[in-house]
């Protein structure tokens, strides 16, 4: 249980350097921004109190605003995914049941399930993020292409590592 | 009594995330009063120090164009030396005080967070209060603009770069002095829309767009960048235009922070007419 809460700890802190230090940094071009840190909330384990997971990612949120001066845009966008991760897990699980003391997975829970649970949530998180961020709807078609190519990278970095800690356990 | 408790234990979850919800959204768009309180100090000393070390990191691979910027900066001063000038006459070089009043005093900063690809950029610089930086105030590179402090703790202060959605610019044409208004819509951080561009004034490719010195931000005469391209609008009262900035907001590394000395005497005045007018 220490291990668990201990590796969701460092996990928190290395997705957050990595965001601001090295990801926040990258100038692809201003339509990719990929917010590969919420790879923490879908890591959580699956019997992780509703309470908890709301709180932990309200702090994950707040955490990176405090680096880049956008108090609550963050938090507000991982609050929300963190609240419909339970109903996107009971919505998509196949029955089988899920081990104490396992995360999400596409090891354990196989590459469609967690395609459709990652595309989900990191979409809602882009989605809320980027409109939240710009706050109108004159620049409706950047903000769309914005969130797509975005997510599409969050996503491609997190079936990488997926599948590097997938090959690092084998 | 106890149904509504037992309905509260049950669905304290949503309140929970309607509160936390709420919570964000109210931070996020009350961001002018939180920027005063005191846990924006120490959540800015954090980042603060975090990036400070990181850019003192990257600072190393900037060093060339760096190097280059402050030779081209010693002999623009090198050259405003009394001994670079021809006397002809010891008369022109007499400095009458009361004449030129000093009204700007700059402050340079190194910064230590910057980006270019969001819709809303901020740069975060390594000085701060106890500098003498204060809301508001303008920071320019060289003769060149780059955005305005808009949040502030002991030792380092945000700035606002112009790439950011409520940066909105006053500036003119340096030609015919003609107010346009500059704006960042997003994308390319290296051009951004010029408002409001009257009928009237023909435009060229090319040509300079300064700051006008009506906002009390930047005086006049800071390049902002010159017009990359425009379109003739048939049925509107303005013509529109691209901009192509001045200043490489990707490659900042040291900037200055322009203290105005009669800012307080500015905004009495402007605060005196405005009581006088209700």
């Amino acid at each position: 249980m220490t291990l668990i809460f201990l590796r969701n700890i460092g996990r928190f802190i290395f997705l957050i350097l990595f965001q601001v230090l090295i990801l926040n940094n990258i100038q692809f071009s201003g339509y990719v921004n990929p917010y590969f840190y919420i790879y923490f909330i879908l890591l959580l384990p699956f019997e992780t109190p509703p309470w908890l997971l709301l709180f932990s990612a309200f702090i994950l949120g707040m955490s990176l605003d405090t680096f880049t001066n956008t108090i609550g845009l963050n938090a507000a966008a991982c609050v929300l995914i963190a609240f419909i991760r339970p109903f996107v897990i009971r919505m998509i699980s196949t029955g089988t049941e899920f081990m104490i003391g396992h995360s999400p997975s596409l090891r354990n829970q196989g590459v469609k399930w967690f395609a459709y649970y990652s595309i989900i949530l990191v979409l809602v998180h882009h989605f809320a993020l980027f409109f939240l961020e710009i706050f109108r709807f004159n620049e409706l078609f950047q903000t769309i292409l914005r969130v797509l190519l975005s997510s599409l990278f969050t996503l491609l970095m997190i079936f990488i590592a997926e599948y590097l800690s997938d090959t690092a356990k084998k | 009594m106890r149904y509504l408790f037992h309905f509260l234990q049950k669905q304290y979850i949503y309140f929970l995330f309607l509160a936390l919800e709420i919570f964000s959204l109210a931070l996020l768009f009350n961001n002018s009063k939180y920027q005063n309180s005191a846990l924006n100090d120490v959540s800015n000393g954090i980042a603060g120090s975090v990036l400070n070390l990181s850019s003192s990191v990257s600072e190393y691979f900037s060093l060339l164009p760096v190097n280059r910027i402050l030779a081209d900066d010693n002999a623009k001063l090198h050259s405003n030396r009394s001994e670079a000038f021809y006397k002809a006459d010891t008369a022109s070089f007499y400095h009458n005080d009361t004449l030129y009043k000093l009204e700007y005093r700059y402050i340079s900063a190194k910064v230590i967070n910057n980006s270019t690809n969001k819709r809303n950029n901020f740069i975060m610089l390594n000085k701060g209060r106890m500098q003498g930086i204060e809301n508001h105030m303008g920071v320019i590179m060289g003769d060149r603009i780059v955005g305005q402090v808009v949040s502030l703790s002991d030792h380092f202060c945000w700035v606002m770069s112009m790439l950011n959605k409520d940066c909105r610019i006053s500036g003119k044409f340096k030609k015919n002095n003609q107010l346009v208004n500059i704006e960042w819509g997003g994308g390319n951080y290296q051009t951004g829309d010029v408002k409001e561009i009257p009928k009237h004034v023909i435009i060229h490719q090319g040509d300079s767009i300064i700051t006008s010195g009506n906002s009390d931000i930047f005086p006049e005469g800071l390049l902002i960048g010159t017009i990359d391209h425009f379109t003739i609008a048939q049925e509107e009262n303005f013509n529109y235009a691209t901009i192509r900035f001045a200043t490489d907001f990707n490659s900042l590394s040291f900037v200055e922070v322009l203290i105005d000395l009669m800012r307080k005497e500015k905004e009495d005045l402007k605060n005196s007419f405005k009581s006088s007018e209700h």
